[in-house]
């Protein structure tokens, strides 16, 4: 199974925590991370489309079906891109993420969540963008970053008005100030590892 | 015509994001920039034209082309809203409320810090930066013209609307602009950071104007309000926006220039989940909000020239 070196036990369970996906060194591997970060995204805003917190406004519920849409676009985009190539192709159930770290009983805690998850993406993004080899999935990646971008100054807002672009992301001083935030593949994995219920690992993709 | 709007459109003639030429374009660059009818040669220009051109790329731009367009947008957003917060001699602050000029703030100190980024690339790279041009957000040239927004320094909403389609038309430039600095992993880095900075301002802008009244998604969408165009130059910010089509070159892990394959949003891909499901028409416009298209820089040039005589 390309993208996973754990063909021995392909049916990783949430409390096992024996599976493993190492992500190859070349544009697959990229594509099964940018795969698991919209299957993350769109099973949380599915879950809080189909339990919504008491709190929730129209608004707010008309934006989580916009964006649960989104991800599922882009899920199903990059499944569509990688073929065979996807990481849980030959998994009989599909993984199941724990999102017990985020509080999604309230609004401000849905908000926090989406916007821990959003701009993780854009940092992901940017920090994969120039790792790619093939310039047409650059050029989708960057169509996709700056409507990830928007979803993060949205749901930022929504947290804390006027955080669309503070300092934990946006470089404040120095040689890169004005400039957004940037995360290698090993840092993605790291934040990405309470939620997933396998190893993630993303040493080959530094090589790149 | 200024050297900038010559410069994009000499790129725009050569290239066309949909389909990657393998002809050695500088050549012909140097052949249209004669048919354009300008004497003037700038060294700027000679030494972009003596980079070495990378096979099957979109080379007709050179990196510092794509700095100085840059530094243009973020140099015309720093003008616009440093006029809107009363931070300019002559021009009032508008009547925003307190909330409102915390984030416009945050907007303009960030454009003053990508002048400062993208100026300094400039001079380090040994080149020379432009003088300032002079603006008029009217869209009058000075009173030189009927004004497209005559109200722009007084009423919000206006302001705000162009600000809106500054930023989403810098958004899309930004995506055009990075197939021409891909050799150059820093600069790539750099604009991928600038770019999705850009895409907040404008989603941020677009939750302003939304909280006042305004029918606009945070993100781009065929659902918003369509946007006023008093110039051809509007109408094209959002031109392509509203298309469900995308397409890629398929490749193996690591090769390039495989058969195009376009994704079959429309037909197998099971995207439908919501309860009940859309309507086919309905679920294609989710797909145009997913992907924000790029556009050549002529289209960001043009907008800004009609802020600047």
């Amino acid at each position: 199974m390309a993208g996973c070196g754990n063909d021995d036990d392909p049916k990783p369970v949430p409390d096992a925590g024996t599976g493993t996906l190492v992500f190859a060194a070349n544009d697959t591997g990229i594509l099964n991370l940018t795969y698991l970060l919209a299957q993350i995204q769109a099973a949380l805003y599915q879950k809080v489309v189909t339990t919504p917190p008491a709190d929730f406004t129209a608004a707010d519920t008309a934006a989580f079906v916009d964006m649960r849409d989104h991800e599922v676009i882009y899920r199903e985009f990059y499944k569509s891109v990688l073929g065979t190539s996807v990481y849980d192709n030959g998994l009989t159930t599909a993984l199941e993420f724990n999102f017990t770290p985020y509080t999604l009983t309230t609004r401000k805690g849905v908000y926090e969540a989406a916007r821990t998850l959003e701009d993780l993406a854009v940092g992901a993004y940017n920090g994969l963008g120039r790792r790619l080899a093939n310039s047409s999935y650059l050029r989708l990646l960057l169509k996709i970053t700056s409507v990830k971008a928007r979803h993060a100054a949205f749901v930022r807002d929504q947290a804390e008005p006027n955080s669309f672009a503070g300092s934990d992301v946006i470089t404040p001083t120095g040689n890169e100030a004005g400039l957004d935030t940037v995360k290698t593949p090993v840092e993605v994995a790291k934040l990405l590892a309470p939620l997933v219920p396998i190893v993630l690992v993303a040493d080959n993709l530094m090589r790149l | 015509m200024d050297f900038l709007n010559l410069l994009a459109r000499l790129a725009d003639l050569d290239s066309t994001s949909a389909a990657p030429q393998l002809a050695a374009p500088r050549r012909a660059a140097l052949g249209r920039l004669g048919q354009a009818g300008t004497a003037l040669l700038p060294g700027l220009l000679l030494s972009a034209l003596g980079q070495p051109a990378t096979a099957g790329a979109l080379d007709t731009r050179t990196r510092l082309d794509v700095l100085l367009l840059v530094r243009q947008l973020a140099a015309l957003g720093n003008e616009l809203h440093s006029r809107a917060l009363g931070l300019v001699p002559g021009y009032p602050a508008l009547p925003l409320t307190a909330a409102e000029k915390a984030g416009i703030q945050v907007i303009q100190q960030q454009e003053v810090q990508r002048v400062a980024l993208f100026s300094r690339l400039i001079t380090d790279g040994g080149a020379t930066l432009p003088a300032a041009p002079r603006y008029d957000f009217t869209g009058s040239r000075n009173g030189a013209q009927t004004a497209l927004y005559p109200d722009i320094q007084t009423n919000p909403d206006t302001y705000l609307l162009v600000a809106q389609v500054v930023k989403d038309v810098a958004v899309r430039a930004y995506k055009s602009q990075v197939d021409f600095v891909r050799s150059d992993a820093y600069l790539t880095e750099t604009m991928l950071r600038s770019h999705s900075a850009e895409a907040r301002h404008a989603s941020h802008l677009r939750t302003m104007r939304r909280q006042r009244g305004a029918v606009v998604k945070s993100w781009v969408s065929p659902n918003d309000a369509p946007v006023a165009a008093p110039s051809p130059a509007i109408a094209k910010v959002y031109e392509g926006e509203s298309g469900f089509i995308q397409t890629y070159n398929a490749s193996d892990s690591s090769g390039q220039g495989g058969p195009l394959v376009s994704v079959p949003f429309d037909s197998t891909l099971p995207i439908n989940v919501a309860t009940p499901p859309l309507s086919a028409e309905a679920i294609l416009r989710k797909v145009a909000e997913a992907f924000d298209e790029p556009a050549d820089a002529v289209i960001a040039t043009n907008v800004a020239a009609l802020f600047t005589y």
